[in-house]
């Protein structure tokens, strides 16, 4: 017995404080790639596809100044601010760059009466209801949830469209509002004090009888 | 220590350093990738909603067309003074009795007109929007005008537009007229009208005198020298 007598290295020494040190950091890093790695600022945001046809919102809402609601114009009446049929662009595009390559799926489109396979951007999940007249006529920006679209000439995804998101303004509704007739100008900033321009977010939020509901049914209908 | 546990260390240190690297980049950069979503729960259920594909129809619509003749329970199926702007045969002189003038109305057209309108029409309506600009520039410049043939856009205060009445003013805003497409479908009905309004009046405007005034207000308008005289 005991003829053979194993020696730990000398190394080995360093076992227990590294095993410490992974123990401490594994947990940690763990927590952190999960928070961020699952974040929809991570996952969503940024999501910006090619599109059929190379419109520039740039262009046309942010250059030439058309107002959102020319082509979107459902977005005060209906729950979606739909997509512009093809004769929306044709209004002008009878005439306008007609020769265009660029446009040429506009043309195919207007002669087929098929439309155009535009990809969707902005998709909340089918369990979530979103009424965007409910939000326009009341003082909500274009611009506070779909970031500066009048600057980008392919459209992305700005904000993170989470759950969490969406409740941080319905429990703090004050700094999205102003009055309805400016939804559509998103580089529009209040001019004043701090002070004056709570005083003026105030005043739509009780003229407007703003009380954002936070109850599930409100959106999970 | 033997090599070994010390490239072993090394690499999980590097592959650890990978998830943040991709994170950080997702986080920076715009992409066409599809959106990931970790836990689908009923994200993208089999149905379709508005604006939807379906593979199944020959055109792609999951909304179908309606079959050629139906008319909208919610449609204006009027064919008179609100549908068509006409009373007895011609055009409406006045709006429709629904639909009576007020100045709330008037702002309502203003609004409109500067959503629909004011790129080509111009904000006072001489036909001097800034997609008429826009499209003279392009006609100029062949080489960026894709073959671009503009006609400029009717100045609403020619005297031949200033005479029509006001119904004759909404049934082109809802029809068209020669290069200018119909707005029936993209304006509802009523908005129609308050822009039809607010045209006449913005007619009215351009060509007003003082007897246009109401004598309580002459007082209070701003005097503008148009014609200043000559320093002595």
């Amino acid at each position: 017995m005991g003829r053979y007598h194993f020696v730990f290295p000398r190394w080995s020494n360093l076992l227990l404080p590294g095993a410490l040190v992974v123990g401490a950091v594994t947990p940690l890093y763990v927590v952190l790639v999960v928070a961020y790695g699952f974040s929809p600022k991570t996952t969503d945001v940024g999501y910006e596809p090619a599109q059929p046809v190379p419109f520039s919102h740039a262009l046309h809402a942010g250059e030439l100044g058309m107002d959102c609601r020319y082509c979107h114009n459902t977005v005060e009446r209906a729950a979606k601010a739909a997509i512009p049929p093809t004769q929306t662009c044709m209004n002008c595009h009878t005439q306008i760059h007609k020769d265009s390559p660029q446009i040429a799926p506009l043309l195919e489109s207007y002669q087929s009466g098929n439309p155009i396979a535009w990809n969707r951007v902005h998709d909340l999940p089918d369990f979530a209801f979103f009424d965007h007249s409910a939000h326009v006529t009341r003082g909500v920006s274009c611009v506070s949830c779909h970031g500066r679209i009048d600057r980008m000439e392919v459209v992305y995804q700005h904000e993170p469209l989470s759950m969490g998101w969406c409740l941080e303004c319905h429990r703090n509704p004050d700094e999205a509002l102003r009055d309805p007739a400016l939804v559509t100008d998103l580089g529009w900033t209040f001019e004043g004090t701090a002070e004056e321009a709570a005083a003026e977010q105030a005043r739509w939020k009780e003229l407007h009888q703003i009380n954002p509901s936070q109850d599930c049914s409100t959106c999970h209908r | 220590m033997p090599k070994f546990f010390v490239y072993l260390g090394l690499t999980v240190i590097v592959l650890a350093m990978l998830p943040p690297a991709l994170i950080a980049r997702a986080r920076t950069r715009n992409t066409d990738a599809r959106r990931i979503h970790y836990i689908q729960d009923m994200d993208n259920q089999p149905k379709y909603r508005a604006q939807h594909a379906n593979p199944i129809f020959a055109d792609g619509r999951a909304m179908r067309p309606p079959v050629e003749g139906t008319i909208s329970r919610t449609a204006d199926v009027d064919a008179g003074h609100r549908g068509r702007g006409v009373v007895g045969g011609a055009w409406a002189t006045t709006l429709p009795p629904e639909l009576p003038m007020t100045m709330e109305r008037l702002e309502r057209g203003q609004e409109r007109y500067e959503i629909y309108c004011t790129m080509c029409h111009g904000v006072a309506g001489y036909g001097d929007g800034i997609i008429n600009k826009r499209a003279n520039e392009l006609m100029n410049n062949p080489a960026i005008g894709n073959g671009t043939a503009w006609v400029q856009p009717k100045n609403i205060h020619e005297p031949e537009i200033r005479e029509q009445p006001v119904g004759q003013i909404f049934n082109s805003i809802t029809n068209g007229i020669r290069n200018m497409s119909g707005y029936g479908a993209q304006i509802p009905v009523d908005d129609r009208w308050a822009i039809a309004a607010y045209v006449k009046a913005l007619q009215r405007s351009q060509s007003a005198r003082m007897e246009d005034v109401p004598p309580s207000r002459r007082g209070s308008l701003p005097v503008i020298d148009l014609m200043p005289a000559e320093e002595e």
